[in-house]
């Protein structure tokens, strides 16, 4: 709530003082940086959820985007042949994931910190630190550059990946499944969830969209490298968490979650273009996106102790004012 | 309230999302279009990175040249090593309506194409330190010359060693493309003009300071007349100074090289490297800016063989090449005054 009315305030506010904020190509820039690290929140979220955390996405995307270029350029794979390989490579990333998580019961922070390292190693071996990926057809790169029925070609994939994301989460059993896991793993267990079943595919699908985002990436930017997605996960996490997910797992909302990637991607993009700050908007947007996950935060524990205060006076005063609902 | 989310969740989505081209107010100019005349110009310098050094000082000289222009400079580039970072900077510059973007590219393909959809956009593109794809930009402004590095490089030890005696190089490796160039400007302006030096050794140290320390150690014993190191790549230098230091030869025999100055001060200083050879990074952001001005005035067009950059002078463009000039030569004398 608190965020959408945010996200209207920076709309007022560079409207009015950023250069060419509300102009359409803007509008389609803003959506176009934004992809891919949407569709890393999206999935990030039900893994917070469950009360977990996924650190190799962005590692993940590196790897992902290596082996498409190379697939395409070396192998002279097919562009569609090769993303169905690699969204297949990102299913199996996951899965490696989710089996440590599951199977030997390890930490997910510790699982995916040395998966961060790993997939981000594999693709540096890969390409040997040097190498880069760039003959892709122009058929392929319509993909991170044209249009498709007003909009940009991806922002129809983050949509619809946003939709079944939105549908799993609170229309589904999965949800509910994730949120009782978040709550208290052991009490899901004797609840008679499956709990390693439910677990393993959160995981899975974070790599599968990681791969997907890492071919948007590289449809976008025109080329493949090793040091793709560097950093993404913790702005994918951040998006999460300021959209109201909270970290120990069990409360959230997908649509929570695109708040928080839009309230980012605008202040990101808004601060750039008011004259008398372009030149530090990049390290502002830093500054003032940390300071509005604390705030967040704050805020949120802040009104939670309200609420219980006030809960507590009203049950305090019930027997003198008898109801009349 | 509750319920309220969702439905604000998606019409904030349709906000953001929803841009049809109808949105377009009729009453803003188009960017990137020619700035009407008395309209400040504005040129977007674009860093390979922001807080490295080199890039620093080009902003120096870039900031002196709008401020003597009257330009607006918008400076601005990645803070780590995303390489999606300088496509998305780009693709902001085209609809933020600059006149002019000058790019050092990180990816020489990559970047290609938001250059050209700049290029569509009627913005006009050149490029300094690092070159995309030559249709990506009208100009490239390129610091030195494989030509000017090696004989600048051989004119300066034949100096150092009066002219005669053995001399050998230290190279990253010897499959670097760029290094072969120079080594065959080297070897060629050695045939013209010194007969009377010697080059006994070419020795490859991939890019590591402790290999060239070592290598320059191995020289030193295997060649005692060695006069003098020449170190081709950045590292080489520091490393092959090391070496002559500890062998106890500082000053006997004469190291120079390509490099920073500030990897090298202390050496130059003590009296073991004579020379750095780079060139002026502050002129190199001056020229960039002042021939981005140029560009988008109309007063350099494609084409032209010259180009008068101020108090820089008279420089030659070669194809699309404007050349910055000779390298610059560092040394005890001078070296303190650079900060790069």
């Amino acid at each position: 709530m608190i965020l959408a009315a945010f996200l209207v305030a920076e709309f007022i506010l560079f409207s009015a003082t950023g250069r060419n904020f509300l102009q359409p190509d803007n509008l389609t820039n803003i959506v176009r940086h934004s992809t891919e690290i949407g569709l890393l929140a999206l999935v990030m979220m039900p893994v917070i959820l469950t009360g977990g955390i996924d650190l190799s996405v962005g590692s993940l995307l590196g790897l992902c985007a290596v082996l498409f270029g190379k697939m395409v350029q070396d192998a002279g794979l097919s562009p569609g042949a090769a993303a169905a390989v690699t969204l297949l490579v990102g299913g199996i990333a996951g899965g490696f994931n989710a089996l440590l998580i599951t199977r030997l019961r390890l930490p997910p922070l510790i699982v995916t910190l040395g998966t961060f390292s790993l997939f981000r190693g594999l693709a540096e071996a890969i390409t040997k630190g040097t190498a880069t990926y760039s003959k892709f057809p122009d058929s392929f790169l319509a993909l991170g550059s044209a249009t498709f029925l007003g909009l940009p070609t991806q922002a129809w994939v983050f949509v619809a990946v946003a939709g079944v994301i939105w549908i799993l989460v609170h229309r589904t059993t999965f949800g509910r499944s994730w949120r009782a896991i978040g709550f208290s793993p052991e009490g899901a267990r004797y609840a008679g969830l499956p709990v390693e079943r439910r677990l393993a595919f959160a995981y899975v699908m974070a790599g599968v969209v990681a791969a997907l985002a890492a071919i948007i990436l590289t449809a976008r930017v025109t080329q493949a490298r090793a040091d793709a997605g560097t950093g993404y996960e913790l702005l994918a996490i951040t998006a999460v968490v300021l959209g109201g997910t909270s970290i120990f797992g069990g409360t959230g909302s997908v649509h929570g979650t695109l708040l928080g990637v839009a309230a980012i991607a605008v202040l990101t993009n808004g601060l750039s273009r008011i004259p008398s700050i372009m030149g530090v908007s990049r390290e502002l947007s830093g500054v003032l996106t940390g300071a509005l996950l604390i705030a967040a935060l704050a805020g949120g524990v802040l009104m939670k102790f309200l609420s219980e205060r006030r809960a507590r006076r009203q049950t305090s005063a019930t027997p003198s004012t008898p109801s009349n609902a | 309230m509750k319920r309220l989310l969702p439905i604000l969740a998606c019409a904030a989505l349709a906000l953001i999302t929803g841009c049809g081209p109808s949105e377009s107010k009729p009453g803003t100019s188009a960017p990137g279009g020619p700035a009407p005349a008395g309209k400040k110009l504005s040129i977007a310098l674009l860093p390979k990175s922001k807080g490295n050094q080199y890039f620093v000082n080009v902003k120096k000289g870039a900031d002196k040249a709008a401020a003597e222009l009257g330009i607006e400079l918008i400076f601005d580039g990645p803070t780590n090593t995303d390489p999606a970072k300088q496509n998305e900077i780009v693709e902001n510059w085209i609809t933020l309506g600059v006149d002019v973007i000058a790019a050092a590219c990180e990816n020489r393909d990559g970047i290609a194409t938001a250059l050209k959809k700049a290029q569509a956009k009627g913005i006009k593109v050149l490029t300094y330190d690092s070159d995309t794809t030559p249709d990506a930009r009208s100009f490239f402004v390129n610091q030195a010359t494989a030509q000017g590095i090696g004989y600048t490089l051989m004119d300066t030890a034949a100096k150092l060693c009066g002219e005669e005696g053995e001399f050998a190089i230290i190279t990253a490796t010897l499959t670097a493309a760029n290094m072969n160039e120079w080594r065959k400007n080297i070897e060629a302006r050695l045939k013209e003009k010194y007969p009377k030096m010697k080059l006994v050794d070419t020795k490859p140290c991939d890019d590591q300071k402790d290999k060239a320390q070592q290598e320059t150690a191995n020289l030193l014993g295997a060649y005692p007349n060695l006069k003098c190191v020449m170190a081709i790549c950045s590292p080489a230098v520091p490393g092959a100074a090391e070496a002559v230091k500890q062998a106890g030869k500082a000053g006997k025999v004469k190291v120079l090289g390509l490099g920073l100055p500030n990897e090298n001060k202390a050496y130059v200083k003590s009296g073991v490297t004579q020379a750095v050879i780079l060139w002026k990074v502050e002129d190199l952001g001056y020229l960039t800016l002042h021939a981005a001005a140029a560009l988008a005035k109309g007063e350099l067009k494609p084409g032209a063989t010259s180009y008068k950059a101020g108090p820089l002078g008279e420089l030659k463009i070669e194809g699309t090449d404007i050349l910055l000039g000779q390298p610059f030569v560092f040394t005890k004398d001078n070296i303190e005054q650079f900060d790069f």
